[in-house]
């Protein structure tokens, strides 16, 4: 599960690939708030390499949106997966962990 | 196998089970209890009851099941094992095995002897301390048990909703303990439609005392359903003891909202407009129920008790319907149709078999020294029996591919729709039968084959109907056997492979050099090489973990080999070709010099006497085609003989044919295949070593391994020649 | 994609039943016969589910969800432990080392189906 990092600095993009699940938790939550850290005042998260989702893997997303909106940080998630679309569905998170703007429908 | 079987193999191994048990009571009558022995009683009843409630065999379930309470205490030393328990036990193992007979006897609703039965379940009770049989509780929980709970109608309004309400807040150790939320939602879903649902994420703390394995996720959840409470309260059933799991039906009690409000810990005024938006409540009855919750605040009485009253599980009434029945007398007419054996077991006699083979030759031999008819006449007719047992013991180790086959459906099925790609699967050959020890190494690389055909293989649905093709993509599992080798085909008709695609980024990997001749056959092979992949985008089904590599490796390993047929356009065809067997094989015998080999017999397919031939750069014309052979003794080095009138044996791999120059033909032999010590495990060409009826060492030569190399060396001289041609 | 579930249980009847449930379920199954069996092949492979008897011979089920849990690659992967009447003081032992699945031994196939689609993500 790893993360990674595209883009430096101003307009910062990272990837997650795999699973994100409670066995890569730990690991993720430290890596995702340290991306926070060095990133600029935007950064991108590309979800489109994530084919499992979990709970635990739900949570990060929200602990990460919410931790950077308190940084002042604009982060967007993108590229969503089909396997992350589906949770966002079950919970009714798409419009808090959808970034909707940016996943016009033709993609999907 | 189908539940017939299994219900036969239950049955069978009741009966294994029943006399352990026996020979563990009667050992401890011998020599006293210990632990081993009783625990070996404990797991017998344990068992026989687990698998008879499979099949709600109800009459064994219960009668087991009190033996097995009766051996709990025993077994935790509450009740002294003492001789009139040992009887009484051996007692009810014959009963036990009665009920399995009437099993077998497909006349298991029938009690064989329901006084005996009685009388055993009476002192059996006795022993637990339960006075009469009507209070041995059973335990048969059965997925009809759940009846629709009726709601009482009791005092206090009720609000107007038809949705059921659930409010969810998962323990936070739930995802340590391997349990998902997000699954129990998913099967809420399978039971009724969650009409509106609200994650809060309220709970979450701050991002530095966060800990990521715990859960921190609510749920406020408005559900349609028809299905009754206790189904509903039954899908939290494994967390309902560390979470708080309330659940309101639809009209429920305006008390049990205000509780409800009252006990989360979200703010009454948040918790009141999710409960409105979902529908659970209106805005008048939110009202009501701040309202009333202001005035007269319910006492902290945990509601997951009250709601989550279930109903008793009904008392079983034990059957004392006295029903007088004959005792079967075809009982046994359900004699066991298979027995278990352990694997070990069977290779043991088959290694046996081997050692026979090898007698049996050596009797051959000896026969045939001394030039005695009637002794030779009679090793014949061994061998030809010796020849049947090896068949009938290799064939107890087949077992159809399907065992392989029978999981595609489902994984096509999946991976389609992963992909956005409608194929269809059609299996064929799903009789054919191989060995055991290989049907379980097979299943990996046929995975891998199938996946790839699946992803890079089939094109996407507006590539095919640009191409004209139906939209429907076909994958094809296919079997069959081919002298004495078993052939597994995984086809698609898909965009096939693309030559000069392949060669391309072969020369780019540096795979192979540019000006290197290669057939279309030994470019498509390439794709089995270590890190080569074609496709530009690497997918997550097949650019992940194993390559195509491994999947040659494994199959390799099982002394097969791969070959991929292929037309741009219109599908790939990649062929397994396995011997049926890794134990025995007909082998045609022959010499160079002192020593000694052995051909698979079914890869020979003639022998010519070669002193009239032209044998230059190693061709030889065979009837005006040519082709390619190597001199043994040049490849293992073996030292010159004069005047010796060499044969070649024609040998065919696959498509491909090659000679194998020889100094004498022996004639056909059974080679049990021994592995190869660690002296010739490196030698190539070798593929085992086998042990004549003279004691003597032969070795098994490799002829998929021999036939290419051949190829290889006959393309490169070929092409060495043309260069010369050209200049 | 898969799933495959882990199913520990000394009887070859019970596992053979389950088994042939649990794949016309669409689940991919791999059995063992006792915990020491099961422990050889937590070998990397990843299971979605790990269904356990208790009494078993040569290593129990609970020994056997306490050396999982010792391993990275399992130690959140659900379980589910089959049960009887008699294992109140097992079942304390069980939830102690994180286990909280249990069905009630002896269960009809819909029943256990049931508990594992609980448990596992479709």
């Amino acid at each position: 599960m790893p993360l990674t990092t595209l883009a430096k600095g101003e307009g910062a993009q990272f990837r997650l690939d795999g699973e994100l699940t409670i066995f890569h938790a730990a690991s993720l939550k430290d890596a995702l708030i340290a991306a926070l850290g060095e990133g600029g005042p935007a950064l991108t998260i590309d979800l489109s390499g994530v084919d499992e989702l979990d709970t635990a893997g739900v949570q990060l997303l929200l602990l990460v949106k919410r931790e950077a909106a308190r940084l002042g940080r604009a982060l967007i998630y993108s590229g969503h997966s089909a396997a992350v679309i589906s949770v966002l569905e079950l919970l009714d998170l798409a419009g808090t962990l959808g970034d909707p703007l940016l996943i016009p429908n033709a993609s999907r | 196998m189908d539940m017939e079987d299994a219900r036969d193999a239950l049955v069978q191994e009741a009966r294994e089970l029943l006399a352990a048990m026996e020979m563990a009571l009667m050992q401890i009558e011998a020599e006293g209890a210990s632990n081993e022995a009783i625990n070996a009683i404990f797991r017998a009843a344990h068992t026989i009851k687990g698998s008879a409630g499979l099949f709600a065999f109800e009459r064994i379930v219960s009668f087991t099941h009190i033996a097995e309470s009766v051996l709990d205490k025993v077994r935790n030393g509450s009740l002294p094992l003492d001789a009139n328990l040992l009887s009484l036990l051996l007692e009810c193992g014959d009963y036990i095995g009665e009920l399995v007979d009437a099993i077998a006897a497909r006349r298991e609703t029938e009690e064989p002897d329901p006084h005996r039965r009685g009388r055993l379940e009476v002192a059996l009770n006795a022993l637990l301390g339960v006075d009469s049989p009507a209070a041995a509780p059973l335990t048969v929980q059965s997925a009809s048990t759940g009846s629709a709970q009726i709601e009482v109608e009791g005092e206090g309004a009720s609000v107007s909703s038809d949705n059921w309400h659930l409010s969810l807040r998962f323990s936070p150790d739930v995802l340590r303990n391997g349990m998902d939320p997000l699954s129990f939602l998913r099967y809420l879903g399978t039971i009724g439609t969650i009409v509106h649902i609200v994650t809060l994420p309220d709970a979450l703390p701050d991002a530095l005392v966060m800990d990521p394995e715990a859960c921190y996720l609510g749920f406020e959840i408005d559900f349609v359903s028809s299905a009754d409470r206790q189904t509903i309260e039954g899908v939290f059933e494994f967390v309902r003891e560390d979470s708080e799991i309330r659940i309101l039906p639809p009209r429920g009690k305006i008390a049990e909202y205000i509780t409800l409000i009252h006990e989360l810990a979200e703010p009454a005024g948040r918790l009141g407009e999710i409960l409105v938006k979902g529908g659970a409540l209106t805005a008048t009855e939110l009202d009501t129920v701040l309202a009333q919750q202001a005035a007269e605040p319910v006492p902290a009485k945990p509601l997951g008790t009250l709601l989550v009253e279930q109903d008793k599980v009904p008392q079983a009434v034990v059957a004392a319907a006295l029903t007088k029945q004959k005792q079967g007398e075809e009982k046994r007419t359900q004699e066991q149709k298979f027995i278990k054996v352990e694997v070990s077991k069977l290779d043991a006699l088959i290694d046996l078999v081997g050692e026979l083979v090898i007698a049996g030759a050596a009797a051959n031999l000896v026969a045939h020294r001394e030039k005695h008819t009637r002794f030779e006449e009679a090793a014949r007719g061994i061998s030809t029996l010796v020849e049947q047992i090896r068949d009938a013991a290799l064939t107890l180790r087949m077992v159809p591919i399907g065992e392989v086959f029978q999981r595609f459906p489902r994984v096509v099925r999946d991976i389609s729709r992963e992909l956005g790609k409608e194929i269809q699967l059609l299996v064929t050959g799903a009789d054919t039968e191989l060995d055991k020890s290989m049907v379980e190494k097979l299943s990996d690389p046929l995975m891998h084959i199938v996946r790839n055909a699946m992803d890079h293989g089939i094109e996407s649905t507006e590539a095919r109907v640009m191409a004209g093709k139906p939209i429907e993509g076909t994958l094809r599992l296919n079997a069959y056997h081919e002298s004495g080798s078993i052939v597994i085909e995984v086809s698609d008709d898909g965009r096939g492979l693309d030559r000069d695609r392949i060669l391309g980024k072969a020369i780019e990997r540096g795979l192979v050099s540019p000006d290197q001749p290669l057939s279309e056959n030994e470019i498509f092979r390439l794709i089995f090489e270590p890190g080569f992949s074609t496709a530009e985008q690497v997918t997550n089904l097949s650019g992940r973990g194993v390559g195509m590599d491994v999947v040659k490796k494994n199959i390799e390993a099982l002394r097969g080999e791969v070959e991929i047929v292929s037309r741009l356009g219109q599908g790939t065809t990649v062929r397994i070709r396995l011997p049926l067997t890794l134990a025995i094989i007909d082998g045609f015998q022959v010499m160079v010099g002192d020593s000694q080999f052995v051909i698979p017999l079914e890869l020979v397919i003639e022998c010519i006497d070669i002193s009239s031939h032209d044998l230059r750069h190693n061709i030889l014309k065979l009837r005006g085609e040519p082709l390619p052979f190597v001199r043994l003794r040049e490849l293992f080095d073996l030292p010159d003989i004069e005047h010796v009138r060499e044969s070649l044996v024609v040998v065919q791999y696959g498509q491909q044919r090659a000679g194998l120059v020889v100094d004498k033909l022996l004639g056909e032999f059974q080679a049990v295949i021994k592995p190869l010590g660690l002296l010739f495990g490196g030698v190539k060409g070798i593929s085992g070593s086998t042990i004549l009826g003279d004691g003597r060492v032969a070795l098994i030569l490799d002829v998929p391994h021999l036939v290419q190399r051949t190829m290889r060396a006959s393309t490169a001289l070929l092409s060495h020649q043309h260069e010369k041609l050209n200049r | 994609m898969g799933k495959t579930i882990l199913i520990v249980d000394d009887s070859f009847s019970l596992r053979q039943t389950v088994g042939i449930a649990l794949k016309s379920a669409g689940y991919e199954v791999v059995e063992a016969s006792d915990g020491r069996d099961a422990l050889g092949k937590l070998d990397g492979r990843k299971y979605n589910l790990i269904i356990s008897d208790v009494n078993m011979p040569n290593m129990d089920g609970l020994s056997f969800v306490r050396a999982a849990k010792q391993l990275p690659n399992y130690k959140f992967t659900p379980i589910i432990m089959l049960t009887t009447e008699g294992d109140e003081t097992k079942k304390q032992e069980g939830k102690a080392a994180g286990v909280r699945a249990w069905v009630l031994k002896p269960f009809q196939p819909p029943v256990l189906l049931d508990a594992v689609a609980k448990l596992v993500l479709p």
